[in-house]
């Protein structure tokens, strides 16, 4: 039996015998440390059964907008560069300059997520609970894109299904120095990511306790986070720190990053849900939305990438870029699940791995940035004016 | 993590183990073949890559156009017809979600018919069918050769024999282009083991797509692998009506199980392999994956680099290296990846239409000046960065960059640091079809 194994036999013996002191009474957990590994994740987005906050509707997609700018004419002749390669284009090296096409933001004063700045703003919402000076403006950005809606949208789907099924997601927020699960005012975090599959039931779709965790220090030493918490009412609280997490919707090694970011998880000895939020890193967000969902899956449920790319730099509202001013960053907040997994005691190396981990950084954008001018003249003409030319569809 | 002194070691070292692995310097075995009939003249090759390859009497690599379904269609050959027209197209096909067809292909008048690129390997009136080849009647009156009823032809890539540089045996997943395959001769491996092509060599693995290793203790008389070893490296059975022949031989292990053995050495899995082509196993000292052929290495200056997946080649500051890959939307489905090939397709994802944008995006890995490849496989080209094209004799300005392929490689100056694989899967459908891709040594998430 090689040490996996056992260690494997040994933390399940312990998850059994720990089984019955529930902490959720107020106890302690076994030894003080509890870990949680996540589930599901999607972006926190108000979406409304009647879809108040998209009074205008949803947004066109990448076919809605081909067929917009570049409508079929009897006898005409498309070219294949003026067209499909300039949408592309479009797509690969974006730009902030506006464009003719409209675009529908989320609206309305609701939407999940944190006060992340301690400032009521005037665009900031008021969480579904009540909470106010909530800062969420992807909220703006993804809520009236049916890829990213709750329920069923198809983005949302496939990458909340993913973070189970895909080892490369295997976020873990491990907790130590525990004394209650209900209330505690200083308790260790620490982020990694794990290596194994997450124990499931008979249908493999819904996550379990219990299970084993080792951490990945091999591939993965780049996501080990520290940072401080505490327990209020069974609700943990963290500090914010900067966060690069894996995140593969689509067998693409694809990560993000969140300045600042901080959970705030309802915690029970089985499982965690809650929120995790702070500043998207723009970048990133649109690179691994890039490599996991070009035109093809972008036309799924009606998002384009030129148009959230847009959107996302005119609602950013963090992190200025120190020589433009611009905003690199968007308050955002993820909803996240979690189950509670025994994390394997770790060795020595581990130890050393984790002591010598070097956080992971945010993806920097194309070195050489296409030119919003270029765009603009592309898109306009010689003398690009507005937001909202005279295109068919506009509010 | 490591410092980067360690890690530079490291990836050297495992490095040196993986060749070793694949077969020591100036003994490459070639991978071994199940003989057949051919036609006269017929002959098979082995190409660095693939493994053997059959070969028309010139020794031009023989390929197929498969048959795909696409997402808005189907494109490529049916049994014993050539779609493979004489005239140019001229407009996309719409094959590939979510663009039209009817789009007026880049570059028409460069453009080459689908038969200037894959000229068919036609067949004489005398010529008569012989086990799995047979003569079939073109549409044009002419005679064409087919292999197990699928027609032939030859790439104009190609220019000695063992050249390769149509199509690859590489998995091309879901999305790729109906790409033109190489046919090859059954690799002579017991049932119940398959072969696979890798940046690496051709892998052994159990049919269902498990590697499969061997030990540096065992030899041919005795094996070090004992009882507890087992647990963790499972012997490959060989079954009781097993012979051997070739390189293959059954070991018999102390409890009386039949193994099979290739070229003298036991054959095992490793039971904590989490996916088909999994290499974890190789990391227990003294541990190896197979090859039935080892890959030409990659030039010396490249090492080899961790990230967050897995492995990837990498320059010599560790910056992973990229290709790119493209087939066009044409009902020919031609390559636009290839130096000679159109470049409108590369300089739009690199550079938004610049070259010069291209350049500072993804660099081309230049070679010193005096680098030569030591392989068909890794390569050094001349390429005029203006265009992106093969560059003339002598041009000034030109570059000197590896290739893989004869493929030019590149990095992306978007990865900041070592081991970031930002440009990786960058373009249409995970750039399966159209992107940038990079080398991965071994993926111990996605199986690639």
């Amino acid at each position: 039996m090689n040490r996996f194994h056992r260690s494997v036999l040994l933390a399940i013996s312990a998850a059994l015998a720990g089984a019955g002191a529930s902490a959720a009474d107020g106890a302690a957990p076994p030894e003080n440390t509890i870990a949680y590994v996540i589930t599901n994740a999607s972006w926190a987005l108000q979406a409304t059964p009647e879809m108040s906050e998209c009074p205008h509707g949803l947004n066109d997609g990448v076919r809605e907008q081909f067929k917009l700018l570049f409508p079929d004419v009897a006898g005409g002749k498309r070219t294949l560069v003026d067209t499909q390669l300039r949408r592309q284009v479009e797509s690969y090296h974006p730009t902030a300059a506006p464009d003719a096409l409209p675009f529908l933001e989320g609206e309305g004063p609701v939407a999940p997520g944190l006060d992340l700045d301690g400032v009521e703003g005037p665009e900031d919402f008021t969480s579904p609970e009540g909470a106010r000076g909530v800062d969420n403006q992807l909220d703006r950005v993804l809520g009236c894109i049916a890829n990213y809606r709750a329920p069923d949208g198809p983005i949302r789907f496939f990458e909340d299904e993913m973070v189970l099924r895909e080892n490369y997601n295997r976020i873990i927020v491990q907790l130590t120095g525990v004394d209650s699960l209900v209330d505690d005012p200083a308790v260790d975090v620490m982020i990694f990511r794990g290596r194994d599959k997450v124990l499931v039931d008979a249908g493999g779709l819904k996550a379990l306790p219990g299970g084993t965790q080792r951490i990945d220090t091999r591939w993965g030493s780049r996501y080990i986070r520290h940072t401080r918490g505490r327990i209020e009412k069974g609700v943990l609280s963290t500090e914010p720190v900067d966060l690069l997490y894996p995140w593969d919707a689509f067998y693409m090694p694809t990560d993000q990053y969140m300045w600042g970011a901080r959970f705030r998880l309802t915690l029970t000895p089985e499982g965690a849900e809650g929120l995790m939020a702070g500043y998207t890193d723009i970048e990133t967000w649109y690179m691994h939305m890039l490599r996991n969902w070009s035109a093809h899956y972008q036309s799924y449920g009606k998002s384009s990438g030129p148009a959230i790319y847009k959107a996302m730099r005119r609602l950013a509202d963090a992190r200025p870029d120190p020589a433009t001013g611009a905003n690199s960053a968007i308050s955002s907040a993820l909803a996240a699940k979690f189950a509670e997994v025994r994390v394997l005691p770790f060795t020595g190396a581990e130890q050393a791995a984790i002591a010598a981990a070097k956080p992971g950084v945010p993806y920097r954008g194309m070195p050489a940035p296409r030119p919003a001018e270029e765009e603009m003249a592309e898109t306009h003409g010689s003398a690009p004016t507005t937001t909202t030319a005279a295109l068919p569809g506009n509010p | 993590m490591r410092s980067a002194n360690r890690g530079r070691w490291g990836a050297a070292l495992a490095f040196a183990a993986t060749l070793l692995s694949a077969g020591a310097a100036g003994a490459k075995p070639a991978e071994p073949y199940i003989p057949e009939a051919m036609p006269p003249g017929f002959r098979v090759e082995i190409s660095e890559l693939d493994g053997p390859v059959f070969a028309d009497a010139k020794g031009r690599t023989l390929y197929r156009w498969p048959y795909r379904t696409m997402r808005n269609g189907v494109t490529g050959d049916s049994k014993g017809q050539s779609n493979c027209a004489d005239t140019p197209s001229t407009e996309s096909a719409g094959l590939m979600s979510p663009y039209p067809g009817g789009l007026l292909l880049p570059e028409q008048e460069k453009r080459p018919s689908c038969q200037q690129m894959w000229p068919p390997a036609f067949a004489a009136d005398s010529d008569k069918a012989v086990g799995k080849w047979s003569v079939v009647h073109r549409r044009d009156g002419r005679l064409q050769w087919a292999y197990d009823g699928a027609v032939l032809y030859t790439s104009v890539r190609d220019r000695r024999p063992g050249d390769v540089l149509g199509g690859d045996s590489y998995r091309h997943q879901g999305d790729a282009p109906a790409v033109r395959e190489p046919i090859q001769p059954r690799p002579d491996v017991p049932p119940g083991l398959a072969v696979s092509t890798t940046l690496r060599g051709r892998l052994l693995q159990t049919a269902r797509g498990l590697s499969v290793y061997a030990f540096d203790r065992d030899t041919p008389a005795r094996s070090a692998c004992d009882a507890a070893c087992e647990q963790d490296f499972v012997p490959v059975q060989a079954p009781a009506a097993a012979r051997a022949r070739g390189d293959w031989s059954i070991f018999t292990r102390e409890s009386g199980e039949r193994q099979w053995a290739f070229r003298g050495k036991p054959l095992y899995r490793y039971a904590a392999d989490l996916g088909v082509r999994s290499v974890a196993g190789s990391d227990v000292q003294g541990w190896r994956n197979v090859y039935t052929q080892a890959a030409p290495p990659p030039p010396a200056e490249f090492r080899i680099q961790d990230t967050p997946s897995g492995q990837v080649l990498a320059d010599a500051r560790g910056r992973t290296l990229y290709n790119y890959t493209c087939g066009d939307d044409a009902p020919d489905q031609l390559s636009c990846e290839y130096p000679a090939d159109t470049q409108v397709y590369r300089l739009a994802m690199c550079g938004g239409g610049s070259a010069e944008r291209c350049a500072r995006n993804f660099p081309y890995v230049e070679a010193a000046k005096d680098a030569r490849g030591q392989s068909r496989l890794w390569s050094v080209v001349e390429i005029d960065p203006a265009t992106g094209h093969f560059s003339a004799k002598d041009q000034p300005g030109a570059l000197h960059v590896w290739a893989y392929r004869e493929r030019p490689i590149y990095t992306f100056a978007g990865d900041a640091e070592p081991g970031e694989v930002n440009a990786d899967g960058l373009g249409e459908f995970q750039s399966e079809r159209e992107g940038f891709r990079a080398f991965w040594w071994r993926d111990d998430f996605f199986n690639r």
